[in-house]
This record gives structure tokens, C-alpha cells and sequence, in this order.
């Protein structure tokens, strides 16, 4: 196979101590692909993202489905947290106590492209579910890196405000493995499409080949 | 809310760092070194700090010297703080000023009050007893309820427990249905007042204070018998303190003692006056802590 | 697929279950303790007593101001200590051996530490500091180890692995749990209040100096006066303790405990090398003498100490558990309107910062010596806390509008949703009312405390450090065996405050 690849996973299984979650996945991803993954909900999705992301922490982006927000922290510090690492932990602190002007314009710059800029000091907590899903996606862009995993990270969003997130994750991102339940956004902004039904992979096409209408069962006709 | 966390843990950060400069670093010390001293607290702990202080200033008016006087809140305190040179004299018991002895190689007992030879513990009953004053020891008390005061006390526990032990041939545990320890003296005297304990055993100087005072009801609890006499209260020196003040200081001390006439003065004791001791004095109490297993052999 | 249960069947849940348990094993007790009413004249002393409550007064008092503001001041520090400290063992709590260590800690009341502090320094201020911060970082560790494991990791899973623990700990755990410590460090900072009290009683310079000074003389009317001062510092705590302040407090505070005292590292030497050295070892003898010391300690003072303690605690468990869910209504909005609250706020405070050591003396007045006042001192005592904790987590209970009134609103909508709650507040209690019995050798009642306090008084280190150790493995067990229960019976989910 071509130095491309960045996971394969060969017949993998997730068990939860009273259930099977996934079985007989067998998945290869490779550098600069973008994949939905569609099915109905408990069809594995998330645990699917889980397992991608234990496989490959370094350099993922991860927006999961509860957001992974500290409610008690203003969005600045949110969008923030996806860089501590590249800062010792006394910066850090200070950063807590009185943010950095250079951090707060670069989080800043972040926030105006998802339209969130107003919102910057305003403690999570107070903001709607769409505002925090963009939170969430903010520290995800600020945090960047090679590959991003999210879970139905427009859910709470407009179809416009959507399809702008959208755009802005596939161009920061390289590769991408993202939820979506709205099939066409996922033909749309994805070039590969993987179906899950029962924890087990059902479909695995290229966008193109694929209608919004063939996938249609896989939401049980939603 | 981040800024407050923030700005909260920054100030406690500081905070805590003064704490511990201020509380490791000792103040200064006076030129002349302070001479500290204690007494047990057996009885009428309150005000002790305004008696005593008079007393302090007695000393440091003779000896020339800073003389402070801190309070304890119990014998075994008294006698660690004795131990450990944060006290260089005090006014202890017969079996504190024993332990304190022991444990501080070099100290010696210098003065006691002219009652201390022949000090006594008075068994003391609830009239629900029946018990009556008698010369011989009561042995009808086998079985009853009964209260010491202190735990550490040669009056309140020792002595008493050493009769019992004596007479009953038993262990107080085995003797007695209940055995408490009420504290102090006058507690002992509350609680077989009221009955709780239906015998105790008291220093008599306390007892004859208390009736004397009427803050006691005869009526309801009453004399019923006395130990013999033993030596108990004396004034203990460290032996140190002659290199610390000079040659002959702890003979000074003694003679400071014994020349206090002062009755004030006296009276915080409460004592006639001093006369000298010695430490051959209280090898009787220090026998009798050995025999029932208060001290180690 | 597992089976479906009939659904007609009635069953009732473990905790039901678990309760009844524990009722069960406090009767039984019942039978092996001694509890009797012996006494006859309790009412001049008594009538003393209520006549010191009609008149007190603070005359023949020196320094109270001095003693209210430092027993502020080891309070405050006591509590701050023990709080940074008990955070970072929360960070690693997880670790056996720390779980172990604290539950040690914790096994010994805050009166053994300062006499054992007392020994080594003296009436230096770090006796007082390290009495209240050591057994409180002990119990911090504990409790925000809970909350830390309770609390949402979402944020957290989400962070780059190669985030550093403290910047992961500041940003994404902390900010959320913030509320929870600082509900909980607010309430401990009130047991701070009554410790720092309370170790006046050994010597610190603190209100309870003077308070039991006052009460070993009879001067009632001052013992009234100090306990109404003291209730009112208790009752106006959430007026004056503002976290802006807490800064200024803790700045203020070391200059109120420093003195002139001095640690002398010789004494410290000398008690870990000789003040808790076993006695035959001391003297040089074999390993046969050290077993007989050993052995006679275990059987003549241990062994005793240990079943009446236990007999004691049991009793007194279970009783505060039955007491506390009678009492919480009385400060709850969903039984009692502001005037009837504001009285039942009275009663708790007065029940809860009365030493209970003093509820024990008026009590062995009235009934004699026996286990009972030590077992209703012990349940006044901590109902009065279960029932104030249980009584503000029903406040946030949502009814719906239409929720029945009376009897019916306790059984049917409140119990069954404070009920978890209620019991995981006991079980933090059990090992405090175990500590707790430590204290009651007025009473001439054997427990392990008791015999401590005798080795400690009679100057014996070595055996008091054997006894204290043996203390703690109980403890150990008993933290042990509350947390197998309470993870049986899933209480953690529910904790909310403590």
C-alpha cells in the first residue's frame, strides 16, 4: 500500500461489558481523505471515532459529540485549551489569570471565522447549543493539526451556518473522519462514505458513486 | 469566573508562602533569657493567668531577671513543656514532678508548701450510699460507681487508686461497677453530688475549699474517708539553669521561694508558705506509681 | 438476553436492604452495651447550670478577643493548609498507598495530634497548625478526590496528549468543579471553626481554653457566654468568610498564632527516636519482651477499647442516621417558611457547635455513667450536621406544583430523593463518629480514645503511638468497607454538596 496510509484497522472489535459496540471493522485511512460516517444512532459511529482516536492521538483535532467544553471557562479559554500543549504550564497559568493579547488576537482570528468573535469572554455556560457546538469547532481550527475526528459537529447548527463550518474544517484539515446525520452534507463536503448499521461496517463508497437517496435506509428513512 | 479562580489561587499562593515565613521565623529573644514557669492546672484554673502573674512578678523583682508564667491545660503538658526547657520551673504534683524528674536528668524539686508532707485524698460519697465517715477504708465501696479526677493526678488519681488497689485487692476496673475520670477536683465533686458517680476521690484541699464556700451540698455528698498523709505538690528546677543565669540561680530560686511571705501571693497556691525539698521526698510517690503501673519499673 | 423479570413482584432496593443492616446490627449492640439511668440528684447542678444560662457573662474572662481572633486565625490557616495539601493528594489518590496514608491521618482525632505536637513543639503555632491541617488535608484528599472523579472529563479527554497535567488540571477540570470545592471547603471551614475550638481545650490559646477552663470550675455563667459567642461566629460564618476576604484573612492570620516560642530539633529528635520507641526495645530487651509488651497492651487496653468502640460507634451510627432524617425537614423550604427555618437553624447550630464533650457532662448528670449519654451526645452531635447537610440538598429539590403537603411530601417526594444522599453523608460521618469517641472518658466509657489519652497523660509515647496505629488500621477497614457499600449501592452519582 502507499506510504498514504495512515490507519488500518483489521477485523477490530469494541465490547462494552454487556454489548458488542463494533465487530469486524476493517478500515484503511489514508493522508487527505475525507470520510463521512452515517447510521442511525447506537449504529457505532462515536465508538468508532473513539477507537480511531485512541489509535492515532498525536496530531488529531477531536470535536466529540458533547463538545468537551468546560462550562465554567469563557470561550477564549475553550478555543485556548486546543493549544496548552505547546506552552509550558507557568504560561498556561498566567494565560488563566489574565489572557495573553497575542493568544487572545490569534483565538480571536478563529472566532471571526465562525462568527463567534462577540462571544469571546462570555463564560461557555451561558451561551446556546449552537454557540457552543462553534466553540467546540473553534478550538478544534485553533488546535489544528493533520487529521480531525468529529462527531456530528453541526448538529446544532442552520444549514447555512453548516455548510460555512464545513468548508472551513475541510480546508483547515488535510484528513477528516466526521458523523453527520445529514446525508447530503455528507456527500457534499465528504469524498467517502462509510455506512455503519449494528456496529458493523455496511457500506464503504466513494461519494460519487452514491445518491442522497441510496442512503437514505441507513437513517432508517429518516 | 476563570479570572476570580485565577486571581483567587494567585493571592492564596502568596498568602500561604508569608504563612510559612512568619510562622517558622522565631521572634527575637531579649537580651537576658526569660525564666518560664508553669503550674499543673489541678483546681480553680480561671484567672490563674492574673495570680500567677503576680507571682511571676515576685520572682523577677528578687531574681532580677524577666520571669514569665504560662498557663498548661494538663499535667502531661506541664511536664513535656518542662521537659522540653520551654518551662524551667514549675509547681507540680507529686507524681508529675516525679515523671517530670525522670524524664529531665539533672532537675531537682527545691521547695513545697509546708502542708505538702502530709497531703491527703478525701473519698467523698453520694448520701444515696449510706456510707458514713469512718477511720478504716470503706470497703463498701467495692461495687459502686466511681470517679478519679485527673488521669495523670497524685490526689485525684494515684494516691486513691493506690488504696484501692491496697484494700480491695483488685484493680479500680475490677472494684468499681463504672470507673470515670471527671477532669479536675471540683468536677469530681459535681458529679457524686448529683449521683452520676456514687464515690470519688478528692484532693482535700479542694473539698474544704468548696465546703468552706458552700459550693457544695453536704446535704447530698459528704466526707467519708481520708488517706493517710503523703507528699505530694513541690516546686521543680531544671538543672540547666544555673549555666544559663549563673552559678547558684537555682539556690536563688529556692531561697526566693521560701522567703515568699506575701499571703496574695501565697494564696494562689494556696499554700502558707514554702519550705525546702528534695527530690529523697517523693521516692514514696514514685514507688507507689510503680506499684500500680503507672511508671515504668 | 437476560431474563425479564416478573414485574409484578415487589422487590425492595439494596439500599432498603442495606439500611435495615445496619438497624439490625445497632440493635445488637444494644444488648452488649451498657446503657442505664443511675442518678439521683442531677438538679443542683442542672438548676447552676440553667442559671449560668440566664445570666451570662463574660466577666473573669481575660483575652477573648485574643482567643476569638486566633481561633479564627487556626481555623483559617488549618483549613487553607489542609485544603492545597489535600488537593494534591487528590491529584494521586488513586494510588493505594496515599488512600491508606490518609485514612491513617484521618483515624486520629485532632486532639491526639496537638498533644502529640505538644510533645514535639511545644505551644509553638505549627502545634495547632499541623493538629487541624494534617487530619484536615487527610480529609480534603478524600472528598475532592470524589468530586474529581465525579466530575465531567469530556473537556479533558478532548485535550492533546502531550498537555501537561497542570495545565490539564487548571483548564480542564477545575474550572468545572470550582462550585463543588468550594461548597465543600466553605462547609469544612465551619468543622474548622469548632476544631480550632476545641484544641483549646489541650492548651492552644483558642476560645476552647478559656470555655473548658470555665467548665472544669462550674463558672457557668462564663461557659454560656463563651458557647453564645461561639454560635454566634458559627451562625454569621457565610457573612464574613467571602472569598475577597479569604486572602486578607489568610495574610492576617500567621501574625495572630506567631509567638515566642522556638522548635528546639532536639526534642523532635528525641521523640522519634526515643518517645515512640516501644519501652523494652529502649532498654534492651529481646524480642520476646518487646512481644509480651505488645501482647499485654493488645489484650488488656487494645482489644477492649476496640469492641467499645466499635459497640459504641455502631449504636451511635445508626441512631444519628434515624435522628438526622427527622431533623432535616426543619430547616428545608419545602416543609417550614422563613420563621420556622430561621428557628430550626437556631437548634442546629446550638446542637452542632456544642462541644460534645459538654453535652456529654450535662448528660452524665442527668443519667449517670453508662454508654447512653455517650451515645446521645455523639447522635445530637453529628444529627444536627447530617440533618443541616441533608436539610440544604432538599432545598434544591424541585417539586412539581401540584406535590402533596405533610407526610406525604417527606415519604413519597423528598425521602426517596434524598435518601442517597442522606446515606453517603452518614458514611462520611461513621469514621468521624468512631474518632469522635475518643473524647468521652468522662463517661467511663473504655474506647480506644480513652486509652490514647491515658498513654498520652501517663507520658507513654511508644504505647500511645501502638494504640493510635492500631486506631487507624480500624479506620482503614471501616473506609474501606463504606466504600465497598457505597459503590454497591451507587452513591456516588448523586453527591452534589457535603
Amino acid at each position: 500500500m502507499s506510504d498514504n496510509l495512515i490507519l488500518q484497522l483489521d477485523n477490530a472489535e469494541v465490547r462494552y461489558p454487556e454489548s458488542v459496540a463494533l465487530q469486524q471493522i476493517n478500515l484503511k485511512i489514508e493522508q487527505g481523505e475525507k470520510i463521512a460516517l452515517i447510521g442511525r444512532s447506537g449504529s457505532g459511529k462515536s465508538t468508532l471515532l473513539r477507537l480511531i482516536y485512541e489509535r492515532l492521538p498525536d496530531g488529531t483535532a477531536l470535536i466529540p459529540q458533547d463538545d468537551g467544553l468546560v462550562m465554567n471557562l469563557s470561550v477564549f479559554h475553550n478555543v485556548y485549551m486546543g493549544r496548552l500543549s505547546e506552552h509550558p504550564a507557568w504560561y498556561n497559568l498566567l494565560n488563566l489569570m489574565r489572557p495573553f493579547a497575542a493568544r487572545v488576537s490569534e483565538v480571536g482570528a478563529i472566532l471571526d471565522k465562525i462568527r463567534l468573535a462577540d462571544k469571546c469572554f462570555e463564560p461557555v455556560a451561558q451561551l446556546s447549543g449552537g454557540q457552543r457546538q462553534r466553540t467546540a469547532i473553534a478550538r478544534s481550527l485553533y488546535q489544528g493539526g493533520s487529521l480531525l475526528l468529529a462527531d456530528e459537529p453541526v448538529s446544532a447548527l442552520d444549514e447555512h451556518q453548516s455548510r460555512h463550518i464545513l468548508t472551513t474544517l475541510t480546508q483547515q484539515f488535510p484528513t477528516m473522519v466526521i458523523a453527520l446525520h445529514d446525508t447530503t452534507l455528507a456527500l457534499d463536503y465528504c469524498d467517502r462514505i462509510i455506512g455503519l448499521e449494528a456496529g458493523k461496517i455496511v457500506l464503504d463508497a466513494a461519494s460519487e458513486t452514491i445518491s442522497a437517496d441510496e442512503l437514505v435506509h441507513l437513517y432508517g428513512g429518516e | 469566573m476563570n479570572t476570580s479562580i485565577g486571581a483567587l489561587f494567585n493571592r492564596t499562593v502568596v498568602s500561604l508562602a508569608l504563612v510559612t515565613s512568619v510562622i517558622l521565623a522565631p521572634v527575637q529573644a531579649d537580651d537576658v533569657k526569660t525564666l518560664v514557669f508553669s503550674a499543673i492546672p489541678d483546681q480553680d484554673e480561671s484567672s490563674l493567668k492574673a495570680r500567677f502573674g503576680k507571682v511571676a512578678d515576685y520572682l523577677s523583682e528578687t531574681l532580677e531577671i524577666p520571669v514569665k508564667y504560662v498557663p498548661v491545660k494538663s499535667y502531661a503538658a506541664s511536664v513535656t513543656g518542662f521537659r522540653n526547657n520551654q518551662l524551667q520551673l514549675a509547681w507540680f504534683g507529686g507524681l508529675s514532678g516525679v515523671q517530670a524528674r525522670n524524664l529531665t536528668p539533672g532537675s531537682k524539686a527545691i521547695a513545697q508548701g509546708e502542708e505538702d508532707p502530709e497531703f491527703y485524698t478525701y473519698f467523698i460519697a453520694h448520701h444515696s450510699t449510706g456510707l458514713k465517715p469512718g477511720e478504716a477504708f470503706p470497703k463498701e465501696i467495692a461495687g459502686k460507681r466511681f470517679t478519679f479526677g485527673s488521669k495523670g493526678s497524685t490526689s485525684g488519681r494515684l494516691m486513691p487508686e493506690y488504696h484501692i488497689r491496697k484494700n480491695l485487692g483488685k484493680s479500680p476496673e475490677d472494684s468499681f461497677s463504672t470507673v470515670g475520670f471527671s477532669g479536675n477536683h471540683s468536677r469530681t465533686v459535681a458529679l457524686v453530688e448529683s449521683g452520676s458517680y456514687e464515690v470519688g476521690a478528692v484532693n482535700y484541699k479542694v473539698w474544704e475549699k468548696m465546703v468552706a464556700e458552700k459550693k457544695v451540698d453536704t446535704d447530698k455528698v459528704s466526707l467519708i474517708w481520708s488517706t493517710p498523709g503523703y507528699p505530694d505538690y513541690q516546686w521543680t528546677i531544671r538543672g540547666d539553669v544555673d549555666a544559663t543565669w549563673g552559678e547558684g540561680f537555682s539556690d536563688k530560686v529556692q531561697q526566693a521561694l521560701l522567703d515568699m511571705k506575701d499571703p496574695a501571693l501565697l494564696e494562689s497556691f494556696p499554700r502558707k508558705r514554702f519550705i525546702p525539698a528534695s527530690n529523697e521526698d517523693f521516692i514514696a510517690i514514685e514507688e507507689t506509681a510503680k506499684a500500680i503501673g503507672l511508671l515504668d519499673e | 438476553m437476560a431474563l425479564i423479570k416478573s414485574p409484578s413482584v415487589f422487590r425492595h432496593s439494596l439500599r432498603w436492604n442495606v439500611s435495615w443492616l445496619f438497624v439490625l446490627s445497632a440493635v445488637l449492640c444494644l444488648f452488649v452495651a451498657d446503657i442505664s439511668i443511675r442518678s439521683f440528684d442531677p438538679w443542683a447542678e442542672l438548676g447552676r447550670l440553667v442559671s449560668g444560662l440566664l445570666q451570662p457573662s463574660m466577666s473573669g474572662l481575660d483575652d477573648i478577643g485574643l482567643a476569638v481572633l486566633q481561633t479564627l486565625a487556626f481555623a483559617m490557616l488549618g483549613v487553607a493548609l489542609g485544603s492545597v495539601c489535600g488537593l494534591f493528594l487528590a491529584l494521586v489518590f488513586h494510588w493505594r498507598w496515599i488512600r491508606m496514608m490518609c485514612a491513617l491521618l484521618r483515624a486520629v482525632h485532632e486532639l491526639f495530634w496537638a498533644l502529640i505536637f505538644l510533645q514535639i513543639f511545644g505551644l509553638h503555632p505549627l502545634t495547632g497548625l499541623l493538629a487541624l491541617a494534617i487530619p484536615y488535608a487527610a480529609t480534603f484528599a478524600k472528598i475532592y478526590a470524589e468530586i474529581l472523579e465525579e466530575g465531567d472529563r469530556s473537556a479533558f479527554d478532548v485535550l492533546s496528549h502531550q498537555t501537561g497535567w497542570v495545565s490539564a488540571f487548571f483548564y480542564a477540570r477545575l474550572p468545572d468543579l470550582w462550585q463543588h470545592f468550594k461548597t465543600y471547603t466553605a462547609y469544612r471551614m465551619e468543622c474548622g471553626l469548632r476544631s480550632s475550638a476545641v484544641l483549646g481545650f489541650v492548651g492552644l490559646p483558642t476560645l476552647g481554653y478559656s470555655l473548658s477552663t470555665a467548665f472544669m470550675e462550674g463558672q457557668y455563667s462564663q461557659v454560656w457566654a463563651l458557647l453564645i459567642l461561639f454560635y454566634l461566629l458559627i451562625a454569621s460564618l457565610k457573612y464574613w468568610l467571602r472569598p475577597s476576604l479569604i486572602p486578607v484573612y489568610l495574610c492576617v492570620a500567621p501574625f495572630v498564632i506567631s509567638n515566642d516560642q522556638t522548635i528546639s530539633f532536639a526534642n523532635v529528635a528525641r521523640f522519634f527516636t526515643q518517645d515512640i520507641v516501644p519501652s523494652p526495645l529502649l532498654k534492651g530487651e529481646s524480642l520476646v519482651g518487646l512481644w509480651q509488651w505488645f501482647a499485654d497492651l493488645f489484650m488488656t487496653q487494645a482489644l477492649p477499647g476496640i469492641i467499645n468502640t466499635l459497640v459504641l460507634s455502631q449504636i451511635a451510627l445508626v441512631a444519628t442516621g434515624l435522628l438526622s432524617l427527622g431533623l432535616f425537614p426543619i430547616i428545608s423550604k419545602q416543609f417550614f417558611g422563613r420563621v420556622g427555618r430561621g428557628l430550626g437553624h437556631v437548634f442546629l447550630v446550638v446542637m452542632r457547635s456544642t462541644p460534645e464533650y459538654i453535652l456529654a457532662f450535662i448528660l452524665l448528670l442527668l443519667w449517670g455513667p453508662s454508654m447512653l449519654p455517650a451515645i446521645v451526645a455523639l447522635v445530637l452531635h453529628n444529627a444536627s450536621i447530617i440533618g443541616h447537610l441533608v436539610g440544604r440538598f432538599s432545598n434544591d429539590v424541585r417539586l412539581r406544583q401540584d406535590a402533596p403537603t405533610g407526610i406525604n411530601r417527606y415519604t413519597y417526594e423528598l425521602i426517596p430523593r434524598v435518601y442517597g444522599q442522606f446515606l453517603a453523608f452518614l458514611f462520611y460521618r461513621w469514621e468521624v463518629i468512631i474518632r469522635e469517641t475518643a473524647i468521652l472518658g468522662i463517661l467511663g466509657v473504655a474506647t480506644l480514645g480513652f486509652y490514647i489519652d491515658s498513654a498520652i497523660q501517663e507520658i507513654r509515647f511508644d504505647r500511645a503511638m501502638v494504640l493510635i496505629l492500631i486506631t487507624a488500621i480500624l479506620n482503614i477497614v471501616i473506609d474501606g468497607l463504606s466504600r465497598y457499600i457505597r459503590n454497591r449501592i451507587r452513591l456516588s452519582q448523586a453527591i452534589n454538596i457535603r
